[in-house]
């Protein structure tokens, strides 16, 4: 983890963020715009194959995904500037490797949605199908495991560190 | 002026109380709801614009619940945060500005119930109205716009302190 940090440090992130004063707020902004995107659309997916709205065919609802995929871009390269240009605030804070670790597995459960094939069997569900035990196992890790990654992320300045900057 | 001050005394805990499970929770629970909330509402708003081709827009009135308790949450959470800075907020014109604009957002969330969801549209987004499509891309701009006045709140308490953003220090 500290060689992550230490390879993203950049002089020209620190550079952008202590040369613009509104940079740091603009990208809090783009980092709060990315996260009701990916967030609004992830659990609209989860909440349909937990069996909300079931009205809903699968297929269809997942041509939102590219757009939940543009507010996570957006808050990977928003996040990849905060730790590189604020190290200190990220280097020692045990929420902000939480916050990594709940991404991390977010990404391996995508991974599984995808890889197992479950993915393809809940694109076959139709207007009132119900998804299999599997898709809704996925879906409710994935409900909560965002949900912790928020947790995690607007309570990082709080928990065991005292950086101020990131709030 | 003497209300604000009693809202201020009034709800100090808020701020003062050395606890995770006040202010940082509070703060917290606000930003759950918002995301639910305005990404709720987008995620719809994108489905009228034909983002998702195919999709029967109906069915997507079942995730208003959703916004509705995230909205609940935040007026909740939203007056917690409000109350121990009473004045501070009354006065800040960014603030009031995104007060305004939360408004907005939720009452183009209603009107879109009426023109989208509760008219006797077709099945999908090609069967929307003029009305509703512009009711959805306006819907867009204002959580944007209200998302960047939420979080501007924190660095600007005055049209100064907003302008000194601008001010290029350091080399």
């Amino acid at each position: 983890m500290d060689t992550f940090l230490f390879h993203f440090k950049t002089a020209y992130a620190f550079w952008l963020v202590d040369h613009f004063h509104w940079m740091w707020p603009m990208l809090e902004t783009l980092h709060f715009i990315g996260m009701a995107l990916l967030v609004g659309i992830v659990s609209i997916l989860d909440l349909r194959m937990l069996g909300v709205a079931k009205g809903l065919p699968i297929a269809p609802l997942q041509r939102l995904v590219p757009w939940a995929v543009f507010g996570f871009v957006i808050n990977l390269l928003t996040g990849l500037i905060f730790v590189s240009s604020a190290p200190g605030n990220y280097n020692t804070s045990i929420a902000f490797r939480l916050k990594v670790l709940f991404i991390l597995l977010a990404g391996l459960n995508v991974l599984a949605f995808y890889v197992t094939g479950i993915s393809r069997a809940v694109d076959a569900l139709g207007p009132g199908a119900d998804a299999p035990r599997s898709a809704k196992v996925v879906a409710g890790i994935s409900l909560f495991l965002w949900v912790g990654v928020m947790f995690w992320g607007r309570m990082l300045p709080f928990l065991w560190t005292q950086g101020a900057n990131a709030e | 002026m003497s209300f604000l001050l009693w809202l201020e005394d009034a709800f100090k805990w808020v701020q003062e109380a050395d606890s995770i499970f006040a202010y940082p929770m509070i703060l917290t629970f606000h930003t759950f709801g918002m995301a639910f909330l305005v990404g709720t509402s987008v995620a719809i708003d994108l489905s009228i614009l034909g983002v998702a081709r195919g999709l029967p827009l109906p069915p997507m009135e079942k995730f208003y619940p959703v916004m509705i308790v995230a909205f609940w949450i935040n007026v909740v959470s939203g007056a917690l945060l409000f109350a121990p800075e009473a004045t501070r907020w009354t006065f800040n014109p960014d603030f009031l500005l995104k007060m305004a604009l939360v408004f907005l957002g939720v009452l183009i969330i209603r009107l879109i119930r009426t023109t989208v969801f509760r008219s006797a549209a077709g099945p999908d987004s090609a069967s929307v109205s003029m009305r509703g499509k512009v009711l959805a891309a306006t819907s867009i701009a204002v959580w944007l716009a209200a998302i960047t006045a939420g979080r501007l709140t924190a660095y600007v308490d005055s049209w100064s302190k907003f302008t000194s953003l601008f001010v290029v220090t350091g080399n």
